[in-house]
């Protein structure tokens, strides 16, 4: 039996701001009861080391404003590195599945990043993704993010993308950062179906988020048969945790981990540092490698502490159900979005980034292809905290682009370098893999 | 006048040095069954060469401890373990006799679930019933909080005097509960032989009026007195290699990046020597398939020595393929043994004059025929096949270490990358084989003539070593000690700052190595960990944690002024 590759990253000289939620002591009593535990000297598991992502990596996802280098830090390049490290364990074989416990967490940054939003710069799992995509050519993929907080970032880079089938359950947005979530988000005109929120009151417990992963993930999962199985594994559904009122146990976070099996866990959120991450990240680890789990519990667990009440899960039971028929039917969708016609899907953002107090505008394009998913043209702005005004233009060509969308999208590159209203350009080629950017102040055009 | 003896499994090699020579070196067999009488067989002989009461010094470096743990010879020892809740308690059995126990400590050192006293003295009842003597106690996180542990001890000792305790946060503090456990279970089973073998020494030098200060080698490359390891003959596995290791730093005596190939009879041991100071394992040695918390050099053993015979492997469709090792069948040819070996195969290529040159020949053209190649081309081919394997095994050695685990930013950013710079042969059959091997990974290497007898001057001339580690917990108010797992009170903690941790590791650094008589050496210390982390509740700061490690590292004393080449 293949091992389980862990790579364990606490970043230790790290932090957002000295009593920030997301600071060197993060990941500390993890470390302690990791260790003191011996987990990583059983033959089960197989320690890994970070390694440091290249500038590429972050731009096959991310239109950074004004570059990469101003919305990075080394943290998160070795964050990111990390993430790779262990999808390249994953993908070669030398492990059966593997479990990224890095920080700086990703989840909330977008396509384009403008700034910190929700703790986050850029977004790990999607930069793995699309890097296991490229160097194995992995078609479909399921992300299923257990954070508490709505993956609103990893939800919009992936909204209009049909292989990659994005579920997030969360607490209620309108009870909770970032507010989004709801059941209505489903993806883009073509990418129908394929997006999937599970909103959830506040307290509920391990009786309702594994009827969630039962009756809802699982299925998915077997329908949609995707390549590859990435959890995006937040922390912050445990009972104790100070940014959220859910009621999750670490037994709760093992279970779902056995359940859902995934080839690949991320760690996102969760900020009980001592009362709960130490006990979920060793329940997580235990479920990943096969070790019974059964003896591990957090200091002040009872069974009997959370109750499901029913009227919640009732209330969870009519959104599996809603959301269940929603995917099933996508195909039926996707193929009515296309018969309405018209050459470009058109919609307008805000985004608030609430660690920066930035306001970005965004006016978003897909192309309705006949024949592929389209290509998305963005143009946003936004004003930074040092008072600069940036306005950029991006277009993205997708890995499952045709002919047509690719040409599409590089003859558009051109003509906004020429059109002069923008002060960057960028094009990313995901075929190509390759990554222009044109700064139109100086007229120079960097290719990663 | 100093003397350094390494008992090693095959040979027992002694040297005497004084001014900056070695005035003589022994080497003779080791009697496995006697080793006591193969040491101080050699040490007579250095003795004899040297004026008695001039001597100052005598290191040891001894398989006995290894050996007892290997072939299971320890005495009976039943082990207490408290692992509370986490991994599956079945994953912490260590031999025969574990029994587990109720109560549980946290991380901060806060007390989750008490002990069960009935049940205690239960399993004390079973363990006597049983004629157990021994017992060794770990619970989890004893590191942070021992107070489980010494309570366990304190029944024993009153309710139980003929038995005798050794409890895990005396013997480490470090994280890992399994290997402070398995530590303490080799310390109570290894006692007794070792207190017995430290006796007869004594007594054997006191017949010859030998009044030198008496100590042993460690794993870690240093020395403590005689005296220290009659409680921690854990201490004292491992030391051949580290003796073999030391000997290689105390022969170049630079800041290079080197490899150190000690080629034995059967196996060859690989080890690091990074800007001059060797490398540690960074999971502590590994015995019996356990790890623990000895703090030893970083040793690949790889089953490749000049024993190691060459022979020809058939395949049923007719194929055949040579093959070298791994297995040892007795003496090389030319030392009348019955199958060729690694040292046959050099000795013919490169004309050695090895014992009887004229048995290397025969047995080889005898191999030779059945695999219908020259003698001279099935040498060539073997001499290859040792030389890439030696040279494979040194690339892995050093892509490992480059390849361990960090967890700060600016360990990775500023990444490992080992530039080799020498390769240093020890051992009889180093001088044929590295040069050979430097030249195929293109660096330089280095072949001592006191190569050979290497070992016995690494014992003879390290410095003692330490290594003290402290943490403090600010918000609980206290600190643990290791070595010792003494756990006391801050007093005032108001302003404990980084500095105010270091001065504590560094006052217990000077006490513990006062009692180990470290003398002047105590203050060659150097911190070699520094971590401080705030305690936020709320976004408010509640206190700090610090761990500070400080050690004085391997080195030598200062008597030892090199080696006259």
């Amino acid at each position: 039996m293949k091992p389980t590759g862990i790579l364990f990253f606490p970043a230790f000289d790290w932090a957002i701001s000295p009593t920030h939620p997301e600071r060197e002591e993060r990941l500390l009593y993890t470390r302690d009861q990791v260790f003191e535990e011996g987990i990583m000297d059983l033959p089960q598991i197989r320690e890994y080391k970070p390694s440091i992502a290249g500038l590429k990596d972050i731009a096959r996802v991310h239109f950074c404003v004004p570059d990469i280098e101003s919305q990075i830090t080394e943290a998160h390049l070795v964050a990111v590195g990390s993430a790779l490290t262990i999808g390249d364990a994953v993908m070669q074989g030398e492990v059966k599945n593997g479990f990224a416990i890095i920080r700086p967490p990703g989840h909330h940054s977008m396509t384009v990043s403008h700034g910190n939003r929700g703790f986050c710069n850029i977004n790990n799992e999607p930069i793995m993704i699309e890097y296991l995509r490229k160097k194995y050519g992995i078609k479909k993929v399921a992300i299923v993010d257990t954070d508490v907080h709505h993956g609103d970032g990893t939800q919009e880079i992936y909204y209009d993308d049909p292989d990659v089938l994005f579920i997030s359950f969360h607490q209620d947005g309108r009870t909770l950062y970032p507010g989004s979530g709801f059941m209505d988000e489903l993806g883009g005109p073509l990418a129908y179906g394929t997006t999937i929120n599970v909103p959830l009151a506040p307290r509920t417990t391990d009786t309702g988020i594994l009827y969630v992963l039962d009756n809802l993930v699982k299925p998915l999962l077997e329908e949609f048969k995707p390549d590859l199985v990435v959890n995006s594994a937040g922390q912050d559904n445990h009972y104790s945790d100070p940014l959220a009122n859910m009621a999750f146990s670490a037994q709760g976070y093992a279970r779902l981990n056995s359940k859902l099996a995934p080839d690949i866990a991320v760690l996102e959120g969760g900020y009980s540092v001592e009362t709960a991450l130490p006990y979920i990240n060793m329940g997580i680890i235990m479920a990943m490698a096969g070790i019974d789990y059964s003896n591990l519990r957090e200091p002040d667990y009872s069974p009997t502490r959370f109750r499901e009440s029913s009227s919640n899960l009732e209330a969870i039971k009519k959104t599996v159900e809603t959301q269940l028929a929603v995917f099933r039917r996508r195909g039926d969708t996707i193929a009515a979005n296309r018969k309405k016609g018209g050459d470009f899907y058109k919609t307008h953002k805000h985004i608030f980034y609430d660690t920066e107090y930035i306001h970005e505008e965004q006016v978003v394009q897909l192309r309705l292809c006949p024949k592929c998913s389209g290509f998305r043209m963005i143009n946003s702005s936004a004003q930074h905290p040092n008072g600069k005004f940036y306005r950029v233009f991006c277009i993205s060509i997708p890995v499952n682009a045709c002919e047509e969308c690719q040409q599409q999208g590089r003859s558009y590159y051109k003509d906004m370098v020429n059109n002069g209203k923008f002060n960057f350009v960028y094009l990313q080629d995901r075929i190509k893999d390759e990554y222009k950017s044109m700064d139109m102040g100086t007229e120079t055009e960097r290719v990663l | 006048m100093l003397i350094g003896i390494d008992v090693g499994g095959t040979y027992t090699d002694g040297v005497l040095y004084e001014g900056s020579s070695i005035v003589s070196s022994v080497k003779r067999p080791t009697d496995e069954t006697n080793l006591k009488n193969s040491l101080l067989q050699v040490l007579d002989e250095l003795v004899g060469s040297g004026e008695k009461d001039k001597l100052k010094r005598v290191v040891l470096s001894t398989t006995l401890v290894t050996n007892l743990l290997a072939t299971r010879r320890g005495e009976r020892t039943a082990l207490l373990l408290l692992p509370g809740h986490g991994l599956p308690q079945q994953v912490y059995a260590t031999g025969p006799d574990t029994y587990f126990l109720k109560g549980g400590v946290d991380f901060r050192g806060r007390v989750i679930e008490p002990p069960d006293k009935n049940e205690i003295r239960d399993v004390l009842k079973e363990v006597e019933s049983l004629g157990i003597k021994r017992v060794a106690v770990a619970a989890k996180f004893a590191n942070r909080n021992n107070e489980h542990e010494k309570l366990i001890r304190k029944i024993i000792e009153e309710e139980y005097p003929d038995i005798s305790v050794v409890i895990s946060s005396e013997i480490s503090c470090k994280l890992n509960f399994p290997r402070r456990a398995v530590t303490a279970y080799f310390t109570a089973m290894t006692l007794k032989e070792w207190n017995r073998f430290a006796d007869d020494i004594e007594q054997a030098l006191k017949e010859r009026d030998v009044e030198a200060e008496i100590h042993i080698l460690k794993a870690d490359g240093g020395t403590i007195p005689l005296s220290v390891s009659r409680k921690k003959p854990y201490e004292t596995v491992f030391s051949g290699p580290a003796a073999s290791t030391m000997g290689a730093v105390a022969l170049t005596r630079d800041n290079l990046n080197s490899v150190v190939l000690d080629i034995g009879g059967t196996t060859t041991d690989i080890s690091l020597i990074i800007g001059g100071q060797p490398l540690y394992a960074s999971r502590g040695a590994h015995i019996e398939g356990r790890y623990t918390h000895i703090n030893a050099l970083a040793v690949k053993s790889i089953p490749l020595g000049g024993d190691s015979i060459v022979w020809c492997e058939w395949y049923a469709n007719g194929d055949s393929a040579i093959r070298v090792g791994p297995h040892r069948k007795g003496a090389a040819a030319c030392f009348g043994g019955e199958q060729p070996t690694v040292t046959d195969v050099f000795n013919y290529n490169l004309d050695l004059k090895l014992g009887k040159p004229e048995l290397s020949k025969a047995k080889l053209e005898e191999l030779a025929q059945k695999v219908r190649l020259s003698t001279v081309d099935l040498c060539d081919n073997i001499v290859e096949m040792v030389i890439d394997h030696l040279a494979d095994a040194v690339e892995d050695m050093f892509k490992e270490w480059e390849n361990e685990p960090a967890y700060k930013v600016w360990e990775i950013i500023h990444g490992r990358k080992f530039r080799l710079d020498r390769l240093i042969g020890i051992g009889a059959a180093a001088e044929a084989i590295i040069p050979l091997v430097a030249k195929k990974m293109n660096v330089d290497h280095f072949i001592h003539k006191y190569s050979p007898v290497a070992n016995a001057l690494g014992a003879c001339v390290v410095r003692p070593t330490l290594a003290v580690e402290v943490h403090v917990d600010t918000e609980n108010n206290f600190f643990t000690v290791d070595p010792g797992g003494y756990r006391k009170s801050l007093g005032k903690t108001g302003n404990f700052q980084l500095s105010d941790a270091k001065e504590l590791a560094q006052k217990y650094l000077k006490e513990i190595g006062q009692e180990r008589g470290m003398g002047e050496y105590i203050n060659e210390f150097q911190f070699y960990m520094e971590e401080q982390f705030n305690v936020i509740k709320g976004w408010h700061r509640a206190g700090k944690l610090f761990d500070i490690g400080v050690q004085v590292s391997p080195g030598f004393i200062n008597e030892y002024r090199g080696v006259d080449a």
